[in-house]
Formats: C-alpha cells, structure tokens, sequence
C-alpha cells in the first residue's frame, strides 16, 4: 500500500537534513506506528507521504498503482489524497460549519463516488463507530471522542488504500482513547488498508502490528 | 463537488452573516447607483430625441443658417427643391412667440403641409371640424394637446401671439394629435408665420429628403462648397449627437462617480472575503488535505464571491429602477443638472445594459474576491492546518506570517508619478480618461500604503509604555498590517471620495460666488426669454423721466460652429471696445485689437473645446456670412457650458447687423430703486417680462449650482456608509480570528471591558490611519477633480480651496462612527467563551 524509498527532506539553514535515505513499507491490512522525539521529524513525514510538503528526493508509492507522490503535482496529489489516503488528526479537524453526515461525505464528494452510494456508506459508517443517529447533528455538540469518531468515519468511509493517523489519540482521556484506537484499526483491518500512525503513545504502539522508530540516524 | 461548494457558500452565508449581507448590500448600492444614473440618462436622452423627431421629422439632412440671426433664403431653398437628388424640401420657420399675456414664450412652427406630409408628419394638424375654424391655409394655428392643456384653450378660441413688436390675432384651428404628451408647441402655415413675424424672403430651415440611392456624404459635401459662408448643411444625426454631447460629460462623471461607490463596494467583498478565508484557513487546509485540488480552493472563493455579487446585483437592479423612478420625479431627467426640461421622463429598462449592470456588480465583487482566492490557493496545507492564515505564504508560511511583512516605500513614490503622468494627459475622446485614471491610481496608492503608514506611525508608538488595554490595541495595529490595510481600504476610498468631492464642489461654489460678482454689477435685471424686448419700452428708458442712471443692453443669439457640437452663444452687448474688462472676468491679459478690425472676447469653455487662443484671428459665421475677427481675450463663464462669444454692438453694428435687445442691467437713480420697480412693472406683466434684482439672481443661480451636486452628495454619503461597515466587518473578523489571543488574555486578567476597549481603540486607530489617507488621497483627487477634470469635462477652471473646516469636522464625524462601528466589533469579545475557545485547537 506504502512504499518509501530513498527519502530525504530537509530545511534550509537547518544545518542537517531532518531525515535522508529513508525507507519503509505498509502492506495492505497492516498497521505501522511511527514512534520518536519531539522535532524528530514524524508529522514532517507523515506531511511528505500526504504530499501536504515536498521531499528533497526520494520516492513515494501509494496505493495499488503505486503512483510515485513526489514526482506528482500540486492537483495531481491532491487527487491521490482525494482518492487513496484518509486522515485521522490529533486535533479532530472536522468542518463546524458542516453536519457530522456532511463532513463524513467530503471525502465521497472529492473521489468522485456516485452519489447513490453515499447515504448508505455514511449510515454504515456512522453504525460502525458509534454515532448512529448522529448525522444531522453540528459538530459543535459533540465531546472529543464523538469528533474523533467522526474524523475516523471521514478518513474511511471512500475506502482508502492508506489511512494516515497523527497522534489520533493525543487530545482524549484514556479510557476513551482506547475506544477509539480499538475502533480505528477494526476499521481499518476490515477494510484491508494500510495504516500508518504517528505516536508518542507506547499504549498505542503496541496495538499495532509493527512499530518504527524516527532517530536522526533514520528509521529503526 | 458542486455538492460541497454549494456547502460551503451555504455555510458561509450562515456563519458570516452580516459580514456577507453588508457585502451584499453594497454591491447592491453600487450597481443601483450606476443603474438608475443610466437609466435616467437614458429616459432623458430618449424623451428629448423623440421631441427633436417631432419637430424635425425624419430628414437626411437639414438646411440651416450659422448664425440664430441669419435665415436661409427662398431661393436658396427654390435652388436645392431643383436638384434631381433631392426627394423634397420641406422650408420651416422655427421662432417663438408669446401668447396672450403668457411669460413664458413658446414654440411656433411655421410649416408647408404639403412638404411637411413626406418629412415632418408629426407635424401634421387636425382642423376642429366641430369648431368650424379656419382652416391652415386661412391662416389658423393648431396647438399640441400639452399646450392646449396648460393654456386651458379648446379649438375655436381667439388668441394674439406676439414677437417683439410684431402681433397676430388669430384663432386656435384644431390640435396636434401626433405630437408627444409633453410638448408645448404651435403649428401654423409658413406663409402667414412669414408675413406676421418674418423673415422676409426666407425661412428657419430646410429639412432636405433625398432621392433614393443618393449618396448622402458626397451630395452633403458638393453642396457644402456651394452653399455661401452663413449656410450650413448638416446630416439629421448631428442632431442627436449634439443632443448627447449636451450632458456627456455630466453623464459620465456622475458614472464616474457611481463606479467609485461600486469600487467602494469590491473593496468590502475583498475585506469580507479575505477575512473569510483568513477564518476558515484551517477549515479550507483540512479540505485541501483531504483532495480538494489547489484550483478549487482558488474557484471555492471566487464562487463565494459570486455568490455575494449576483444576488447584489440583481437587489441593485432592482434598487436601482426604483431609486431612478423617485429621483426623475424629485430632480427632473437631467438629475438637476440643468441639460434637459424637469419633467420626469418615462423610465424603460432595457435588456442589454441591464446585463451589463448586472456583469458589473458581478464582476466587482470578483474582483474583491480575486486576491483573498489567491491567498487560499498558496495556503501551505500543513502550516495552515496548525498555525493557520499566512498572509506572506510565497515568503515561508506562517512563519513569517502578519507581522514581518516588509511595506515597500518605493513603489507608492512611481505610482504617485504614474498619477501625476496621468493627470498631465489632454482629454481623450473629449472626456478626462487621464484624470479618472490619475484618480484610480490615487485610490491604488491610497489602500497600497495603509501597511507601510500603519508601521510607521503606530511602530514607534508601539514602543511606548502604554497602559495594558491601550498597548495591545497599538501592537495590534502595527503588526498587523494586513488587517489594518483590509479594515480601512473602505474607509480610505470613501473618505478621499468624500473629501475629494468636497473640496471640488468649495472650489467650484467660491469660483462661482466670485464670477457673479463681477458678471451682475447692476442692481437690477430685465429679461425677455429669446424674443425681442419691446421698442416702446426700450424708448422710453432713454426718457428723462425714466428713473434709471445707467441702462446696458444685450442681445442673444447663438452660432455653429461646428453642427456635432450645440451652439456657441452669440453676446452682443453694449461693452466698451478698449475696456472689456470693467464688464467681463478676464482670465488672463486683453489684447488690444487692431482698430479696423472686429474684436471679440471668447469665453473660458470656447477657448477650451475649439483651443481658440488670445491673439488669434478666426472666421466668425456671423450675419449670413464669415466675418474676420480679433480674439482680444478669454473672459471666465460659468453659466454657459459650450461656449460664448462676445461681441460689442458698435461693431456688430457696423457689420450690418440688427441690434434687438433681449435683456438689460438697469442702474435705478440713487434713492430711486423703489420707484424704479413700479416703473418697470406695467412692462412687465404686459409684456410678460421677467425682472430680478442681483441678490435674487445670485441666490437663484447658487441653489441651482447646489441641485446640481444633490446627486454627488447622495454617493458620497453611500460611500462613507459602506466604509464604515467595512471597518466594523474587518474589526469584527480580526477579533474572531484573535480570539484565542483575546481569551488568552481574559485568562491572565483582562476583564471584558478591558478587551473591547483595546478592540474599540484598535478600531479607531485604523480609522484615524485610514482617515489620514483618506485625507491625503482627497486632496489629491479633490485637485485633479478642479485642475483636470472640471476643465476637460466642463472646460469650467477654477483655483482650488479646501474648505478645512468642512473636511476636518468631517474627518472627525467620520472616526467618531467609526468608533461606534467598532463597538460592533468589540462585542464579539463579550461573546467570547475563554474555557471554550482555549479549549478549541481550531
């Protein structure tokens, strides 16, 4: 589902590139989380796989067609993301302006899915995590978990080859962060995705099939 | 995908309610301002080309003398009927006369029926058959029903219509039925017009139908060089152009000026639109994120700003038809502009411009939503889904977001250069393109240098030990650039508007109040409206007895110059040769003339539209021939916009012409101004003579310079609103998008009222920064408006005077609302949650 060769990023003036000669792989149904420090270089990754910043060189491959996001676009990755990746953000990240079942549809709405099959994949979704019943409802009324819940919805519901998480759980008590972790790689393992999770959490690295460390000498 | 945009602007609409509606509202204005100018204009120029058809008929070319004097004689007319091009030629006598005791005189046509069937059959009357009258050929004269109306007279009465000294009895016959509701005019045969009232041997005009297939400019041209110098032969549509070129300019500034209240407009969907992004720039991050390609979040603004200009637009339009229905009626079709009669013409929309209003609120509001849509697309995604809006994104991101942008100096000093370029440009197609883009450019200049003026002045302020309150509205002000430009951009554009029209208008009136006392040195005024005054009186004036020391008196006429153009006015007055000077306000020296030479002193405009110079010797159609005369001078006029020449009756005597007073200045005796009211009131109302004395004159002449500027006060005071809520939105949105800043704040011990007064503060720093731009940036426009505008539109010049008092006290008005309009703003910090906002990540 991921492939990472050869990676490297860096900033100007900062003295050393952040990571270089990177490489790593999700398979299908697989779920990797992405453990180091602080200003390691995690997000910055996680950013780069998204296409959301641009690698110094490298290649990423996302997807069954393996398309190679570096060498993509502006528009280009933003359709891959549109019809390959979900996202699950520490900060929830969903649309207040926008009704839970409306925020769930964006991802539907950007890949092109026909619209006789959204009503139905919200529902199921919705069932799925929790929140049946909760579709007409602003996002303003919910608690933490509920929001999660839905940006998990969102980050599932177009069937993306590759769900990227960062800190998922970071902004949630623990008892709730554990239903929401459970949840989210269910869904995922259900879907046959591949998942890569940024954490700081040990809880939440050791629920996943394999754990990465970011040190600055690469990936371990 | 349309799905989601229709989301989004629904969303929008929702959450940023005021914001948007303001925005709506005043695309709205600007289009209906500029909408109902048109369609005003339009209704009156249609009104008047259907009168001037009415009259004229339907011609291919028109006969006519140079000189309102001069007449077109029979055998000219007799030479032409004979040429095999021409179809027919209808000889008309165009003159006015008074009836019964009426003032007012109106129009008599004197017409061949038989001529005037095939060019003029709007001209055609009905004989009252019930009546029994004469019948035309007897010599009966037939009213417009308008006429009959306002004169309370049927067919069969007994009128006596009078021309100077000459009268005739005669009887009403029948009516008009073709011609338009409005129009007050007699018919009667040209022959009987002729021997009543002259002129013997000719007539006014001969309206010329040429065969079929003639080629008109040839035939016009051959018979141009044929024709003596005082004929002149012009095509049917020199009329309607001239009839157009009559209020073009006047027309075109107040579209000017409409367009300026739109602009004012597009600049409050910017702020709106640029808040709205700065907003919800994680909200469009997170859809970016999530595949929504750079281009849609571009096209998602755009279409925001749509979204906002449509339905604008089509309010304006509406707006627009009622505003032009109740202004007709208040100020007349010319919108007190003195061009056209005051009735209220009939207003039609029609599809073409009401489009292209509707293209231009349009396409307003996209251009205030053009660059906030460009910020959008160069937002980077994961900067701005944490840290939010950069308004530097090429630069860095929001690392280096608001508050190191770098104003640049040197960019507003070749702008200004640009403008000074500009507004040295000679008008083009006879309009002030130069000075509306000097202007424009001004405008630019104006909002351009709001970052750089904001980081100067409030900078250094910033440094200062402040009170806390009052030390965060500074440093807000001065590094927030941006925002301080976006909030006062309207107010910057409204105010140098306002302050710019204020000033033109001081300098006009102070220009104006200095002209009328130079031009009405007597005490009193006598005037006859176009015909002759009586000889009678005219004798007795130089009676002893008459209790008058000084008597002048002048004669009207007018002369074409150019047939695209209206009439040249012709002044003969009794004027002394070497001292013009006492009677007419010079502009520059006067030149002696060589004494075996005709002088004439031209005014300010003739010299501006034909750029006659002093010195000059130029051929004058004057008395049915071209006579060569000496330009001694160019005189200051502010009553006759197309130009004037003077000429003193010794000399238009000795040229052989006719010297037939219209109006006279009346000197009473010392001790006798009473008396010398009584004298002259038998002449009056039996002549139905019009007399006024110098201040009610002046005051007259005032209140119609006011009327004329009503319309430029109502936009100008649509603009200043629409600034005003420019700053109460921007505030508005800059304290949502603070508002973790503000709770941050409320945590550490600002109470409310602390945050709203440093949000207030805040706010009327911005306005004084916008104000003291503004201000700058009216001077300036009010300038090219004196200096360049009125001269090349108007060709009126005049000095300039700022009326400080007026513009100070108004700056003050204004950063008072301003204040007010920030107490809107500083209310959302009372609306503010701390636990919640602090709470939120978004």
């Amino acid at each position: 589902m991921l492939t990472v060769a050869d990676l490297a990023k860096g900033y100007p003036g900062a003295g050393r590139p952040l990571f270089c000669d990177l490489a790593l792989a999700v398979a299908a149904g697989e779920v990797v989380a992405l453990v180091g420090e602080s200003g390691i270089g995690k997000s910055t990754l996680l950013n780069c796989i998204a296409g959301l910043e641009t690698a110094d060189s490298g290649s990423i491959r996302i997807g069954r067609q393996a398309l190679d996001i570096v060498r993509l676009d502006e528009t280009a990755r933003a359709a891959l993301r549109a019809r390959s990746i979900g996202f699950v953000f520490q900060a929830f990240h969903v649309l207040p302006t926008l009704t839970v079942a409306q925020n769930i549809a964006v991802p539907l709405l950007l890949g092109s899915v026909p619209g006789g099959e959204h009503a139905p994949r919200i529902q199921t979704l919705l069932e799925r995590v929790g929140l049946a019943g909760f579709g007409p409802r602003w996002p303003a009324s919910l608690s933490g978990g509920e929001l999660q819940r839905v940006a998990i919805a969102r980050a599932l519901v177009h069937r993306p080859a590759l769900i990227l998480a960062d800190e998922p759980t970071g902004n949630l008590d623990p008892r709730t962060a554990t239903e929401v972790l459970s949840l989210l790689l269910e869904r995922v393992r259900e879907q046959h995705a591949g998942a890569l999770i940024v954490t700081h959490s040990q809880h939440v690295a050791q629920c996943c099939d394999r754990v990465l460390t970011l040190t600055p000498d690469g990936l371990e | 995908m349309t799905l989601l945009a229709w989301w989004l602007v629904r969303a929008q609409f929702r959450t940023r309610r005021a914001a948007t509606l303001l925005s709506m509202l005043a695309i709205a204005l600007g289009v209906a301002l500029g909408y109902a100018i048109h369609l005003i204009n339009d209704a009156a120029l249609t009104d008047f080309n259907r009168a001037l058809k009415t009259v004229q008929g339907d011609p291919d070319a028109v006969l006519a003398a140079r000189d309102s004097a001069g007449s077109v004689p029979l055998a000219t007319v007799n030479a032409i009927a004979r040429d095999p091009a021409v179809l027919v030629i209808a000889p008309v006598i165009d003159t006015r006369v008074r009836i019964d005791r009426w003032r007012t005189p109106f129009r008599l046509i004197g017409i061949d029926v038989f001529s005037a069937a095939a060019v003029m059959p709007r001209l055609l009357p009905r004989r009252d058959e019930r009546a029994a009258t004469k019948s035309i050929f007897d010599g009966g004269v037939y009213a417009s029903p308008a006429l009959l109306d306002k004169l309370g007279l049927q067919a069969g009465a007994t009128v006596t219509l009078v021309r100077g000294e000459h009268e005739w009895l005669t009887t009403i016959a029948g009516d008009l039925p073709a011609v338009g509701p409005d129009e007050l005019l007699l018919v009667a045969d040209i022959a009987w017009v002729q021997d009543r009232f002259g002129p013997v041997g000719a007539v006014s005009e001969g309206r010329v139908r040429l065969a079929p297939n003639t080629d008109l400019a040839s035939w016009r041209a051959a018979l141009a060089a044929r024709l003596p110098a005082g004929l002149l032969i012009r095509a049917a549509d020199d009329d309607s152009t001239r009839v157009a070129n009559v209020s073009r300019a006047y027309r075109v500034n107040l579209n000017v000026l409409a367009l300026v209240a739109l602009l004012t407009g597009a600049f409050l969907v910017f702020a709106t639109q640029l808040t709205a992004v700065a907003q919800r720039s994680a909200q469009f991050a997170l859809l970016g994120v999530l595949g929504l390609s750079p281009r849609m979040r571009l096209l998602q603004v755009v279409l925001e700003g749509l979204a906002i200009g449509v339905p604008g637009a089509l309010l304006g339009l509406g707006l627009g038809y009622l505003l032009a229905i109740a202004f007709t009626r208040l100020l007349g079709g010319d919108l007190g502009g003195g061009y056209f009669l005051a009735s209220a013409p009939l207003i039609v929309p029609e599809l073409a411009p009401t489009l292209g209003f509707l293209a231009l609120g349009c396409a307003a509001s996209l251009a205030g939503a053009l660059y906030p849509a460009y910020l959008n697309r160069r937002q980077p995604l994961a900067q701005a889904l944490k840290m939010g809006f950069s308004q530097n994104p090429r630069a860095g991101g929001a690392i280096r977001t608001i508050r190191t942008t770098r104003p640049r100096g040197l960019r507003p000093l070749l702008l200004v250069l640009v403008a000074l370029g500009l507004a040295q440009l000679p008008p083009i197609v006879e309009l002030p393109l130069g000075g509306y883009a000097a202007i424009a450019l001004v405008l630019v200049i104006g909002v351009g240098s709001a970052p750089l003026v904001t980081q100067c002045v409030f900078g250094w302020f910033a440094g200062c030990r402040l009170p806390a309150a009052q030390q965060i509205a500074v440093q807000n002000v001065a590094q927030a650039p941006l925002m301080a430009q976006v909030a006062a951009s309207g107010l910057i554009v409204s105010f140098a508007l306002t302050a710019s029209m204020v000033i033109m208008v001081s300098s006009f009136r102070v220009a104006v109040d200095h002209w009328l006392d130079h031009v009405l040195p007597a005490p009193l005024y006598l005037r006859s409206k176009g015909t002759p005054l009586p000889q009678e009186l005219l004798a007795a004036l130089t009676r002893p007895e008459a209790p008058f020391a000084r008597v002048e008196r002048t004669a009207y006429g007018s002369l074409t110059i150019d047939s695209q153009r209206p009439n040249v006015a012709l002044l003969v007055r009794e004027i002394e040769r070497s001292n013009p000077a006492a009677r007419l306000p010079f502009t520059g020296p006067v030149l002696a003339s060589p004494a075996d030479t005709v002088v004439v002193w031209i005014s300010e405009p003739m010299h501006e539209i034909y750029r006659i110079t002093p010195g000059q010797t130029l051929r004058l159609p004057l008395l049915g021939s071209e006579v060569k005369v000496f330009v001694g001078g160019v005189w200051r006029d502010y009553s006759r916009q197309f130009g004037a020449v003077v000429i003193s009756r010794d000399d238009f005597l000795r040229l052989g012409g006719v010297f037939q007073p219209t109006d006279l200045a009346l000197w009473p005796l010392p001790g006798q101004e009473a008396l010398a009211g009584d004298w002259l009131a038998p002449w009056t109302s039996g002549y139905g003579l019009e007399l006024a004395d110098s201040a009610e004159i002046r005051r007259l002449s005032l209140s119609i310079f006011d009327r004329s500027f009503a319309v430029t006060y109502a936009l100008e005071a649509a603009a200043m609103l629409i600034g005003l809520f420019g700053l109460a939105v921007t505030l508005a949105a800059s304290v949502w998008l603070r508002a973790r800043e503000l709770a941050t704040l409320a945590a550490l011990g600002f109470d409310r009222r602390m945050l709203s007064r440093a949000v207030m503060l805040e706010g009327a720093l911005i306005a004084a920064v916008g104000l003291l731009i503004g201000l700058a940036c009216g001077v300036a426009i009010g300038a090219v408006l004196t200096y360049v505008v009125n001269p090349q539109a108007f060709h009126w010049r005049m000095p300039l005077e700022i009326p400080w008092s007026t513009v100070l006290a108004g700056a003050v008005l204004t950063l008072l609302a301003a204040v007010v309009a920030s107490h809107y703003a500083a209310r959302q910090t009372t609306r503010l949650t701390v636990a919640q906002v602090l709470a939120s990540a978004q």
